[in-house]
């Protein structure tokens, strides 16, 4: 796989925003690639940077206060990074389309599913407004919608939340993009709607063989639909390997701990789960060496003075000094 | 200790919505005839799919609604005859945690004020008695004595609810409606809070009705798990039994959508199709037959009624045909 170009590489991207308290990096030297047609997944909890991530690859993070200072995005042999506003465009919706978590907000309140939809395939396309209908209408039938005819002229509040999350799936896939990005598609969706767009999106994925980075927190969605992780916590990697090795194996003490405190439907009831100890540390006051080493259990005292580096095979990389336990 | 601390019977809660300019305005059962009971230092899960009438459930016994119908008896009270200075009474043995940390604090009372005001509007114990108390529960939450005089702003969403919980606590109730505690939180928060407030249950015996649209969240927690769909406990059973056996066609598919994270384990899943129905126009019969994958015709006909199905004289109430 190493030899196929990637379709999109992210090299030591750094994003900083400027905060009344001071700047926040709230990413620092990222590094992922992604192939054609694979799916990616960056999990991690809450200002982890994984959102922060996907809106600098889409051209999207707030300028004032954000801004990316230091690194590259080349997506199809082309760097985004300080393309301007009118090429960006071009790219957005295009050849890289991005579905929010919360559908209500995504969507226009005050137009019509089919002005939405239409608009974004005549941007990008030189066709009729009948022809961008049709599309749409076809688009909205392959993401599930029944009747998409009447569909198509309601507005996002007459649909329920699943319903909406298809229509921002239609759209984001109407012209065909090479990238998805799926920012939390489905946390605001019940389980049972979550599974039905999730088919969904893995279905469409490899019907059109588009390469999607999901960004989630829910690691038994990313277990059912991805082939790549890559582990965020505090704006680092801090592993990235194939799906099977990092829930079979992970090497991180912070994967690890996240994968046990799931709450999952197990076997036996437990009386208690197992805990990472401690909170997410302040993105304002960050420790000395490795981010993770006061919750970590396996903590010496390097890691408090030297960040580990991502290191291992090609293929799964973890940033720790003592992985699987044992000391480097 | 099987003494019955909340008893729930037939308990309805009717909104009219869109009030037609000709006609009658349409009605939604939010809670459409619901019966429990909850034993002292036992804890009943209930879980659903959004707009199932699971927090209308839990505000109805609180009466933070006034339900339409039916009664909710506390320690053989029922609570929902009970006016003034006795109702004022009773809400300090039920109190309830709300699941966005962020909206259910104020934002201009610092953490101090918020826990003092149960216990000035309650006129408990002395001045010195009742800093006793919120020093007390701040240890229990795990906060630090220091973080008193700040404001929830300057917490993180795990450590307000953990003041939303010591809040909660400070009246010493014997009964807590946890409604969707933990659903806001990152996952290892997630882990730590509920783990507080398994401990609650087992040091200060308190009773939970446990609110929750996660079915491996309920599992740590519950003792009995009911589950809700339209405004109605289509099954309850205790916990074990439940995650065993699911007999209703809805749990079983509530269970089975609930994504695996193991990259490697093989995928049975039972996918249901479509949305839940409009409350306001529920489909006839059996709710869930529009969705189910084993409607028969008399589902259409007959609403089937909850009957039970456990073995050796355990209780397992399945509301559905095919157990009939």
């Amino acid at each position: 796989m190493s030899e196929q170009t990637p379709l999109l590489s992210v090299e030591n991207l750094t994003v900083e925003f400027k905060t009344d308290k001071g700047t926040v990096r709230a990413i620092n030297g990222v590094n992922f690639k992604v192939m054609p047609g694979e799916t990616v997944a960056i999990v991690g909890e809450s200002g982890c940077g994984k959102s922060v991530s996907s809106l600098s690859i889409m051209g999207l993070v707030p300028s004032p206060p954000g801004k990316i200072v230091d690194g590259s995005i080349i997506f199809k042999g082309r760097e985004l990074v300080g393309l301007n506003e009118k090429e960006y465009r071009k790219v957005r919706g295009n050849e890289i389309s991005m579905i929010f978590q919360e559908p209500m907000t995504a969507l226009n309140p005050v137009l019509r599913i089919s002005t939405q939809m239409v608009d974004v395939i005549r941007l990008h396309n030189d066709v009729s407004k009948k022809q961008a209908r049709a599309r749409a209408i076809e688009m909205l039938d392959t993401v599930g919608i029944p009747s998409p005819k009447q569909r198509i002229d309601q507005y996002p509040h007459e649909l329920s939340g699943g319903m909406r999350q298809r229509v921002m799936i239609a759209m984001a896939l109407s012209c065909g993009p090479d990238l998805l990005l799926a920012d939390e598609p489905t946390t605001a969706l019940d389980v049972t709607i979550q599974a039905q767009v999730m088919d969904e999106m893995v279905r469409l994925q490899k019907e059109l063989n588009m390469a999607v980075i999901l960004v989630t927190h829910d690691l038994g969605v990313v277990a059912e639909s991805c082939q790549r992780v890559v582990v965020m916590y505090c704006g680092q990697i801090i592993e990235e390997g194939p799906v099977e090795a990092i829930f079979a194996n992970p090497k991180h003490p912070y994967t690890k701990g996240l994968l046990e405190s799931i709450p999952v439907v197990r076997d036996k009831k437990v009386p208690r789960l197992p805990t990472i100890k401690g909170v997410v540390p302040d993105l304002l006051h960050l420790p000395n060496g490795c981010r993770f080493a006061d919750r970590c259990d396996k903590v010496h005292s390097r890691c408090h003075e030297v960040v580990p580096e991502l290191s291992g095979c090609e293929i799964h990389r973890v940033a720790c000094f003592s992985p699987n336990g044992d000391v480097q | 200790m099987s003494e019955v601390l909340l008893e729930v019977n037939g308990l309805k809660k009717h909104f009219s919505a869109g009030s037609r300019f000709f006609g009658t305005p349409a009605t939604c059962k939010a809670v459409d005839d619901v019966s429990f009971t909850i034993e002292r230092g036992k804890t009943l899960g209930l879980v659903g799919e959004s707009g199932c009438g699971k927090s209308t459930l839990g505000r109805c016994v609180l009466r933070l609604h006034e339900p339409t119908s039916g009664e909710v008896k506390l320690e053989g009270v029922n609570i929902s005859q009970l006016r003034g200075r006795d109702l004022k009474a009773m809400r300090r043995d039920i109190q309830i945690i709300f699941q966005d940390p962020y909206a259910s604090l104020n934002p201009r009372m610092t953490i101090h004020e918020i826990l003092r005001e149960p216990l000035d509007t309650h006129k408990i114990g002395t001045e010195d008695e009742r800093e006793a108390k919120i020093a007390e529960v701040m240890a229990i939450v795990g906060l630090r004595p220091q973080v008193l005089n700040r404001y929830p702003h300057e917490f993180s969403g795990g450590q307000r609810q953990r003041i939303g919980i010591a809040r909660a606590l400070v009246l010493e109730p014997k009964f807590i409606v946890a409604d969707e505690p933990v659903s806001a939180l990152d996952v290892s928060v997630q882990a730590q809070v509920l783990n507080l407030i398994a401990d609650l249950q087992e040091k200060k015996g308190i009773s939970f009705l446990f609110i929750a649209h996660d079915l491996g969240v309920v599992q740590h927690i519950c003792d009995e798990v009911g589950v809700m769909y339209l405004g109605r406990i289509v099954e309850k059973a205790p916990a074990e039994v439940l995650y065993r056996n699911p007999k209703h066609p809805y749990t079983q598919a509530l269970l089975s959508a609930i994504p695996i994270p193991d990259p490697t384990a093989s995928k049975e899943s039972m996918k249901l199709q479509g949305d839940v129905p409009s409350p306001l126009a529920p489909p006839s019969g059996c709710t869930f037959r529009t969705r189910c994958p084993h409607a028969m015709s008399r589902c259409k006909e007959e609403r089937p009624v909850a009957h039970n199905t456990g073995e050796q004289g355990g209780e397992h109430l399945v509301a559905c045909h095919l157990f009939d």
